[in-house]
């Protein structure tokens, strides 16, 4: 659906993507995870064509370009910063968008209303958006962005700044997507969000793609061992282990043991691994 | 273009529901041209009563008193003066029209009941249909209230007809034949008069005479209405100063409003999410083009209705007028995108864009009517596109412009906006990303 091949960008000095290649299929959600500024919008806006790589391709569906308006049809996009009018209704804004997608009379009344239920926005479709909280806010977004029925959604970090009820319904609006056979490209730099949602995670940091993976190849690769925290009779130990449930059965069998506590690897772990730094550094 | 008028149509919108741009949009020029139009007209006791000339050519003791009338009724402001100086005023709008009150005007007033009706001369530019219709019913009102005067005072009218009696038994053969129904009317109407004098006046029994009278069609006046053509070389009034200088303020107010909405765009990320929409960045700049364009026209055209109904502004030319306002329209949608581009913030954007018109309107005459400036500051101003906006309005207002000064005019404000707008917009594309 979506394949970016080696592409780069540089701004000035700064390169603000460097080498990126990757590819998403239909029904499969990809998880773009990295800090603040590893480079994550700027491949979001290169996939969208709203910027033109400076070296490498971006194709739709084997070879069309992002920067043609007719292929743009196929891609929704829910940007960053919150890209709707306060002063226009969550219905109005919708409308307005659905117009510039080419939809017009009864399918475009059927768009509308479709994705005021999906966002479930529709009891508040009237009133002005700068009375909506924040989370029904980022839920218009997701819903502008589903509106034309794209095949290939790109969401960048479209959960900043949501409370965890909205949270959630935009989860289950993605799985619900997902379920659909649509490609998703999901940005963050929320490790949990990555790891509950995306099949395939790529691991960003400053422009380049350190590693790309699902989330257990990835944990498994770079993530190191799990720790076993246990009380025995003659103490507290740490033990680093693969296979936690064979080292507490033996434990378990020498008697000596009290209390354990278990943590385990996760992408945190992999960033660190990775890049030596923690992710929200 | 579907996507343009969509485009266009948000802008609108918002703008609307914008109340401090609406204010700026409408209100302020509003506001600004009641004001300066007042200040000019010299305060504000001002009169609505219509100026007209009167040339009493009759110069009797009836065609004083109907003069009087007139002079004494505040609905007419009256100049005395000859037919030539009279006709002059009209001619350059200094007068509305003129009225003549000519030979035989008393004597035919007096006849009441015979011989021709009297007549009334009118003189006005024949665009001026509204007012001709306005002044000959308010002459016919005078006139009749006159003759009311007399009804209701039964031996003054009993005079009258005693005269026309006489008038008609002096009469012989044929002639007397003629008049022989009018004179058993007149015997009958004595009598009815008569009895009214010995009822003090009833006033019931008058009444039921107006009424009567109305029904037989009788005609006591006719008016002989002559065209002036209007001859514009100035100013009829302040407000038609003003006017124009409310057209500007407007069409600022659009280019500020419009241009600072393109950076809002921008900061608040709607740029982004319509450029991932399936358009060209040109229909997105076009539909803010031409929602500040219609925003403009919209405006002036309600300006220009407001000024025409409350402050007798007229248009020398509508056609000139259309012109004037597209083309100038045309300009500040150029300004307005260049604006867009002058600050990255929505403040730097507004301090910026509002500082570069206002020294543009201060120079072109937006502030302070061209023709008072000194000549090496009207020399200067020939820069700013708003002084080429106020000539083409106020040429196609007063100043009498003729079609090729109006396309020369209107030539200038075309291009000096085609050649901003694209400006505007190729540094606006180059800084989108």
């Amino acid at each position: 659906m979506l394949k970016l091949d080696n592409v780069h960008k540089s701004f000035g000095k700064l390169v603000a993507v460097n080498g990126v290649s990757l590819e998403i299929k239909p029904g499969e959600v990809f998880g773009l995870l990295g800090p603040n500024g590893a480079g994550k919008t700027t491949t979001v806006n290169m996939a969208v064509g709203l910027l033109e790589p400076d070296q490498g391709t971006v194709s739709i569906n084997s070879n069309l370009s992002p920067l043609e308006p007719a292929t743009r049809r196929k891609i929704g996009v829910a940007p960053q910063a919150l890209a709707l009018y306060g002063e226009l209704t969550g219905h109005e804004n919708l409308t307005f968008y659905g117009k510039l997608q080419g939809l017009t009379g009864k399918k475009l009344n059927e768009r509308v209303d479709w994705a005021l239920d999906f966002v479930q926005l529709k009891d508040r479709q009237k009133d002005r958006v700068d009375t909506y909280s924040g989370g029904m806010q980022r839920r218009l977004n997701l819903a502008v962005a589903v509106l034309q029925d794209p095949q290939l959604l790109l969401l960048d970090e479209p959960t900043v700044g949501v409370d965890p009820q909205s949270r959630n319904a935009i989860f289950d609006n993605i799985e619900s997507l997902r379920g659909k056979g649509r490609a998703i490209l999901y940005t963050t730099h929320y490790m949990e969000e990555a790891q509950r949602l995306c099949d395939h995670v790529g691991i960003m940091d400053q422009g380049k793609l350190l590693a790309l993976d699902t989330v257990d190849g990835l944990i498994t690769s770079y993530g190191g061992k799990d720790i076993i925290i246990a009380e025995l009779e003659s103490g507290e130990v740490k033990i680093e282990t693969n296979d936690p449930v064979a080292e507490l059965e033996k434990l378990q069998k020498q008697g000596k043991l009290l209390r354990f506590r278990l943590e385990r690897s996760n992408l945190e772990n992999v960033f660190l691994s990775l890049t030596g730094r923690q992710l929200r550094d | 273009m579907r996507e343009i008028i969509a485009l266009a149509r948000k802008d609108l919108k918002l703008l609307l529901r914008d109340k401090t741009g609406a204010f700026f949009v409408f209100f302020f020029p509003l506001i600004f041209a009641v004001f300066f139009g007042v200040i000019f007209s010299g305060g504000g006791g001002g009169t609505s009563a219509i100026p007209v000339a009167l040339i009493d050519e009759d110069s009797t003791e009836a065609s004083r008193a109907f003069a009087e009338i007139l002079i004494n009724s505040g609905e007419l402001e009256i100049l005395k003066t000859d037919r030539a100086t009279a006709e002059d005023l009209v001619r350059r709008g200094k007068q509305t029209a003129f009225i003549v009150l000519p030979d035989c005007f008393g004597q035919r007033r007096e006849n009441v009941f015979y011989g021709d009706a009297a007549i009334i001369e009118i003189g006005l530019d024949p665009s001026r249909k509204a007012e001709a219709a306005m002044l000959q019913g308010l002459l016919t009102g005078h006139y009749m209230k006159g003759f009311m005067t007399m009804f209701t005072d039964p031996t003054a009218a009993r005079d009258q007809m005693q005269t026309g009696l006489d008038q008609i038994r002096e009469l012989t053969g044929d002639d007397r034949e003629q008049f022989v129904d009018l004179e058993r009317f007149l015997v009958k109407l004595d009598t009815a008069f008569a009895e009214l004098i010995t009822a003090e006046k009833d006033s019931a029994a008058i009444d039921s005479m107006k009424t009567q009278s109305a029904e037989t069609g009788w005609q006591p006046i006719k008016f002989a209405v002559s065209e002036v053509t209007l001859q514009r070389d100035g100013p009829k009034n302040s407000f038609e100063v003003s006017f124009p200088q409310a057209l500007i303020w407007a069409m600022i107010g659009c280019a500020a409003a419009f241009g600072i909405s393109l950076v809002v765009e921008r900061t608040h990320g709607t740029l982004v999410r319509l450029r991932v929409m399936p358009i060209k960045l040109s229909q997105i700049l076009a539909g803010k083009g031409l929602a500040c364009f219609g925003a403009i026209v919209v405006v002036g055209t309600m300006l220009f209705v407001i000024f025409t109904i409350f402050f007798n502004v007229q248009a020398g030319s509508i056609l000139f007028f259309i012109m004037a306002l597209a083309s100038s329209a045309i300009c500040f949608v150029g300004i307005m995108m260049l604006l867009s581009v002058l600050g990255k913030t929505e403040a730097s954007a507004g301090g910026i864009g509002w500082a570069a018109l206002l020294i543009m309107a201060m120079l072109g005459g937006g502030m302070i009517p061209l023709f008072v400036m000194p000549s090496w500051i009207r020399g200067f101003s020939s820069i700013s596109p708003v002084k080429w906006a106020v000539l083409a309005l106020e040429g196609a207002v007063w100043r009498g412009f003729t079609l090729e000064m109006m396309l020369q005019h209107c030539g200038i404000l075309v291009g000096i906006g085609v050649i901003l707008f694209i400006i505007g917009a190729r540094v606006f594309k180059s800084t989108a990303h």
